[in-house]
């Protein structure tokens, strides 16, 4: 049995009546991971946005884990993790409070911090504070936040960005590890999935999705 | 709700229009023969109290246009229909007017009178705080950078106005209470010659008819430039709380 | 739920403050910086400085204030932070009223500070009835960042800044007036009409937190 993780209809977004996402029809199963490609302005940061309901569709409308897109929005944030082009951390913050403001936010118990520092190899900077972070180190801090909140949909905008070689084995094993472990995974990237990780292709041009690159890349 | 909604769309066309501009000039103009030549001068004050009767009007109109834009601010918010944004901005525009209109008039009229322009009267001081508040309202507007947002931060700030009116006024009165000046207002003579008070409701007529022009060409100018901006936006937004079937707004661009 | 989530939020822009002083470090002097100006404009009369000080108190405090309110957003939006927020399941009210509660300890530092300024320079008297000061600067406070933690969001969404003073100066007329006039009737010894400046100070705090409760998720949501 299928369940839809992520359910658009006709969505469309405009800024400054100029369309970034027309149209887009879309189905993610529970369970699948999405790679949205295309090139710089094609929509896939709105796509990814709209789906983590920081943007709400001008038209159209959706569902994301069987919660209405616009009227159940806390509902769908709950259980959903944008991983953005920014880090989101405080700057005068240290590492481990960072986290642990999230946890407050979405009653997450602090117990949870820790491991997940140590798996972005962050624990022995865990009291620095992030203003003082490399551009890599801001990006395994926001993958802790993603691990330790554990979300049913992970929502990943070019998460290879600035990362060196031993970080991008990071966001893979993220990658990899939800998908083992049931949880819905959509990319936005321009670079080509890691091999054996990907189910489907979905190429965005000028806001919308290609068809004919809808295959299916069964694992 | 679906009643006001066409009395709206109604209101915007041209006909309502060009109906609207056409009574409220003729009211206009009868309230100032009325006003000057056929009311008996006041007793006290001469001449000079005929400004009452475009004063005061002008005084109730404001206080409605802001009372209008605070329940249109909270339709909006509550429907998210970008109509209410509309209505909204379009009074906000015409009580800035009339607010602006009721301060000039009142400083003429005080001038004799008080022998001062600006008196720091509880009612004056109210009104040129309520004049502050809308223009920067309509300063935010221009702020905003989607028209989403530029709703709904004016709906805000339509809501947030209104509910600080009554307190500036509080404040304003204790204040005043405090100083013990003499009262150069005084309070409304007992008995008004009735012809002196059809006039001033001729007068409040006339101003709402004016009004009513003025929501017309205001409405269908933002509903033209909606539809220049972008044919979507006249739908309704998705943050309208109960799902409604999409329906594009009467006229158009061709109204 | 919501008085966690706004726990979190309060404790978490005092921390960011307490490390950076980005708001108070600049907004402190600029108070400082306007009292002189003040002193300047109303020349070295002890007796006409000493009736003008509660004015001028709040004055330097009102303004100083509105720049605090847009400083103390800057840190939600230098790395996107504020998209954390918007993103958190909790209600939107509550991640307001945090913001109020910081920026309200953050203005009493400031008012203090001026206070003790004012005192010195201009011969404030601040010993005559302390406790009914401090219920007065308490409440024109809470005012104050009741109002500008609402609007001072609006200086740090979108590409344009809102003109905090255009919006907010108007609408906190209530606290000017109010706070004051209580101010100046407290420190000449007398308390004639303080009740009701408290009482008008009651009224638009609780009318300005609720208001703000209810609306933040309109301005923070797109």
């Amino acid at each position: 049995m299928t369940v839809t993780a992520v359910e658009l209809h006709r969505v469309t977004r405009v800024f400054d009546g100029v369309p970034a996402v027309s149209q887009v029809h879309l189905e993610v199963a529970v369970g699948e991971v999405l790679w949205v490609c295309g090139s710089n302005g094609s929509g896939k940061s709105t796509l990814l946005r709209l789906v983590a309901t920081a943007l709400s569709p001008t038209f159209g409308s959706g569902s994301v884990l069987d919660f209405d897109l616009t009227r159940e929005r806390d509902l769908i944030r709950a259980r959903t993790e944008l991983l953005g082009h920014r880090s989101r951390l405080y700057a005068e913050l240290s590492a481990a409070e960072n986290l642990r403001f999230v946890a407050r936010l979405y009653g997450v118990e602090a117990d949870r911090i820790p491991p997940a520092l140590e798996r972005v190899g962050l624990d022995e900077v865990a009291d620095v504070r992030a203003g003082g972070f490399s551009q890599g180190m801001r990006q395994r801090l926001a993958i802790a936040r993603c691990l330790m909140r554990d979300p049913e949909l992970v929502l990943l905008d070019e998460p290879y960005a600035g990362l060196d070689a031993d970080a991008r084995v990071l966001v893979d094993d993220l990658l990899t590890d939800a998908a083992q472990r049931g949880r819905t995974v959509l990319v936005a990237s321009h670079e080509a999935p890691p091999p054996g990780t990907v189910d489907r292709r979905l190429v965005l041009e000028a806001g919308h999705p290609v068809p004919a690159t809808a295959d299916r890349v069964r694992r | 709700m679906s009643m006001i909604d066409r009395l709206l769309v109604r209101a915007g066309t041209r006909g309502a229009q060009r109906a609207l501009g056409w009574a409220s000039l003729g009211g206009l103009a009868g309230t100032a023969v009325l006003g000057l030549y056929v009311v008996p001068p006041d007793a006290e004050q001469g001449d000079v109290q005929r400004l009452m009767y475009v004063h005061v009007p002008a005084a109730w109109l404001a206080f409605l246009s802001f009372t209008v834009v605070f329940v249109a601010s909270v339709a909006y918010l509550r429907t998210g229909r970008i109509r209410w944004d509309r209505v909204a901005v379009a009074s906000a525009e015409a009580g800035v007017l009339f607010c602006a209109l009721t301060l000039v008039l009142g400083s003429l009229w005080g001038r004799p009178v008080w022998g001062t322009w600006w008196t720091w009267d509880p009612r004056l001081t109210t009104t040129v705080v309520l004049l502050l508040v809308y223009v920067g309202y309509l300063s935010l507007r221009n702020v905003a950078d989607s028209p989403t947002r530029r709703a709904h931060w004016s709906a805000v700030v339509g809501v947030v106005g209104f509910v600080d009116v009554p307190i500036v006024h509080m404040s304003v009165v204790w204040w005043r209470s405090l100083h013990q000046e003499a009262t150069v207002i005084r309070p409304g003579a007992p008995t008004m010659d009735p012809s002196m008070l059809a006039t001033l409701l001729f007068g409040t007529l006339a101003f709402s008819l004016a009004y009513g022009y003025l929501m017309a060409v205001r409405l269908r100018v933002g509903r033209l430039e909606d539809h220049a901006a972008s044919t979507v936006m006249s739908q309704p937004s998705p943050r309208a709380r109960a799902p409604r079937p999409v329906h594009p707004v009467g006229g158009g661009p061709r109204g | 739920m919501t008085w966690r989530a706004a726990w979190a939020v309060a404790g978490k822009d005092l921390r960011v403050e307490v490390r950076s002083r980005y708001a108070l470090g600049s907004v402190l002097p600029f108070a400082a910086t306007m009292l002189l100006a003040f002193g300047f404009a109303l020349g070295p009369d002890r007796g006409l400085l000493r009736l003008t000080a509660p004015g001028l108190l709040w004055l330097a405090g009102l303004f100083a204030a509105v720049d605090l309110f847009a400083r103390s957003y800057r840190s939600e939006a230098d790395a996107g932070a504020l998209d954390g927020l918007l993103l958190s399941p909790v209600p939107k009210g509550a991640v307001y009223l945090g913001k109020a509660v910081a920026a309200t300890a953050q203005v009493l530092v400031l008012m203090v500070v001026t206070g003790l300024l004012v005192a010195v320079l201009f011969g404030l008297p601040l010993g005559r009835s302390p406790a009914l000061l401090v219920l007065t600067t308490l409440l024109g406070v809470v005012g104050l960042s009741a109002l500008g933690s609402l609007f001072g969001l609006l200086t740090v969404l979108g590409r344009r800044q809102a003109a905090l003073p255009v919006l907010v100066l108007p609408l906190v007329t209530p606290v000017v007036i109010g706070a004051i006039r209580a101010t100046g009737t407290l420190v000449q010894g007398g308390t004639e009409g303080v009740a009701g400046w408290v009482g008008v100070l009651l009224a638009f705090d609780a009318a300005f937190l609720a208001t703000g409760f209810l609306v933040y998720g309109h301005l923070i949501e797109d």
